[in-house]
């Protein structure tokens, strides 16, 4: 146990020193909530990765290929196909923001639409979606710190020190804002997903050399891909992939990575930087969960299989540092999702009827935080039943965000009215569908309740904009929106700072 | 849609977003991944279900990384 907890400790305590020596002092609310706009590519990459896979990647998806094998690959298909979206947006998105001081999400929404209540509805939606998984990523932990107890402690227990460590990281996080976590992701990062690939390589080889575990030795189930007569549906890994690639740009914490780049070109460079390095850790971890079902011990806990693998293959101290690659890519998630609701109670919510200063602004979102991570933190540690499909509920909901904010900024016809109707009708639709037909529905060939959803969003959203066009001169404000995208000086950075437009 | 395929052509060289485009294809379009389903047969040493998703990701990541420095050549990231 000295040797598991020893690593933990060590790591944690590097992460704390790093943030302690950087230095940090926010001398406004763009500096706390978009670290003042001024990461490099490389910290981009890593930011973006090390909030896109938490350590549940390790546990869930890990067990998701032991237990049900390639299907499972969809994760990394979408999770490439979302960097695409990146690499599309990455020029509207970081010009509107630095040139109007956008800071949230839901403030492109408000600029876009100009509406000020599309701000709260957005905020509202995307804190509230967002709370299940913050709680299930501390409750993940408690998976962690039971394995590196090496069974010493019951699973009460190690949840309830998991969530100790995770809340003790916060204060950093409060403290520090968004240039604390993009800092510490770097580092966590590079443990997280170059470190981990590393140890999942080894796993590998070890599995096929010293264990003779091969393809070959896994049943035809594992295989299997849901297509015309399977029970899920044919067009349920359609609908996973497409939900999971355009849904990701809607969690606040995940969007708000396109503000924190100090220009467009260092937004596209840190695509290119992320998806090889996506590329080798998705496949990696896949194919050691696929090929780790045939360890021992592994089939009964397959969420356990990192675990079990580690310390099978490399004894006290390998189990050591996968309890360190699971924490450092938990912190990275728990972070930034902690960090971006803080962000988006100070500005989206008190702030949208508030007049604040700065230094206002500042206090609201680390009490946010705070206050976020006490109510996260007693939730973990209680039992709650339907907390999965809370989650499952939750992503089906907030992904309807994805058409105002993806027609938003990819055409100008379409208005804050079908923006409203079309995201309140998604979301409704998308809940009830989802309790009455959890996972995917019969009916619609295995599509999920998300997928479904849009399609009804979408409608709502295009008819509003043919049937209610824009006055002359919102159509005027729009277009002149996308001119300042078109321009080319805005490519090198010359962009001219100019006040948000009054919102009604 | 015209104001789309304007703005798109304006920021972006063709042959991206075709290459974009495809990418979108050959992970979302279901008779493909319907034609690995449960294939073990190899294709360079690995079983063909999987290497449908392991081609599907590589492809991705080359249309990014291809777009990326296409673009930085001409000085066109910004």
């Amino acid at each position: 146990m000295l040797i598991t907890f020893g690593c933990i400790a060590i790591f944690f305590v590097l992460i704390v020193l790093i943030l302690q020596f950087s230095g940090i002092r926010d001398r406004n609310f763009t500096e706390y909530a978009v670290g003042g706009r001024s990461f490099g590519a490389n910290y981009q990459a890593m930011s973006f990765l090390n909030t896109w896979y938490p350590g549940a990647m390790f546990t869930a998806f890990g067990g998701m290929a032991v237990s049900a094998g390639v299907i499972s690959f969809y994760v990394l298909s979408y999770s490439l196909l979302t960097v695409v979206l990146m690499y599309l947006m990455a020029r509207p998105v970081w010009v509107w923001g630095k040139t109007f001081d956008l800071r949230t999400q839901p403030d492109l929404l408000a600029l876009r639409f100009k509406s000020r209540h599309i701000k709260t509805i957005a905020a509202v939606i995307g804190i509230i979606s967002g709370i299940p998984w913050l709680v299930l990523g501390m409750q993940a932990l408690g998976t962690l710190f039971q394995h590196m107890s090496l069974g010493a402690l019951t699973f009460s227990e190690a949840v309830i020190a998991g969530v100790a460590v995770i809340a003790l990281r916060q204060i950093w996080t409060v403290r520090m804002g968004m240039r604390g976590v993009v800092i510490s992701d770097m580092a966590q990062g590079i443990v997280a997903y170059i470190g981990g690939s590393a140890i999942l390589i080894g796993l590998i080889l070890w599995m096929i050399m010293s264990q003779g575990i091969t393809f070959a030795s896994l049943e035809p189930a594992k295989f299997a891909i849901p297509s015309i007569g399977s029970t899920e549906g044919p067009l349920y890994v359609f609908s996973l992939i497409l939900t999971g690639a355009i849904g990701g740009w809607c969690w606040p914490y995940i969007f708000v990575r396109l503000f924190t780049a100090d220009g467009v070109h260092s937004l596209k460079k840190s695509a290119a930087v992320a998806v090889p390095l996506s590329l080798v850790f998705g496949v990696a971890l896949l194919v050691f969960g696929m090929l780790g079902s045939q360890v021992s011990g592994v089939s009964g806990a397959p969420n356990d299989v990192w675990f079990i693998v580690s310390r099978e293959a490399g004894g006290l101290w390998l189990l050591g540092l996968a309890g360190v690659v699971v924490l450092a890519a938990s912190m990275g998630h728990t972070d930034g999702n902690i960090q971006a609701t803080g962000a988006q109670i100070a500005n989206d919510l008190v702030g949208n009827y508030k007049k604040l200063d700065q230094a206002q602004l500042i206090i609201i979102a680390k009490l946010g935080m705070l206050g976020l991570t006490i109510l996260s933190s007693w939730l973990a540690c209680l039992e709650l039943p339907a907390l999965f499909q809370l989650a499952v509920l939750a992503y089906q909901g907030i992904i309807q965000l994805a058409v105002p904010q993806f027609l938003g900024i990819f055409w100008k016809r379409g208005n804050k009215y079908g923006a409203i109707a079309g995201m309140a009708a998604g979301f409704a639709v998308a809940v009830a569908l989802e309790l009455v037909y959890p996972g995917y529905l019969p009916w619609a060939y295995g599509l999920t309740s998300g997928a479904v959803a849009l399609a009804v969003n979408l409608a709502i959203y295009v008819a509003a904009a043919y049937l209610l066009p824009q006055s002359r001169e919102e159509r005027q404000r729009v277009e002149e929106l996308f001119a300042l995208v078109e321009q080319r000086s805005s490519a090198s950075g010359g962009v001219v700072p100019k006040p948000a437009p009054e919102m009604v | 849609m015209s104001a789309v395929r304007e703005y798109r052509r304006a920021a972006l060289p063709r042959w991206v977003m075709v290459w974009f485009v495809l990418d979108a294809i050959v992970a979302l379009a279901p008779p493909l991944y319907w034609a690995f389903d449960g294939v073990r047969e190899p294709v360079l040493g690995l079983p063909a279900a999987v290497f449908y998703f392991v081609s599907v990701s590589t492809f991705i990541t080359a249309s990014i990384v291809a777009a990326y420095l296409a673009e930085a050549r001409d000085g066109e990231t910004g």
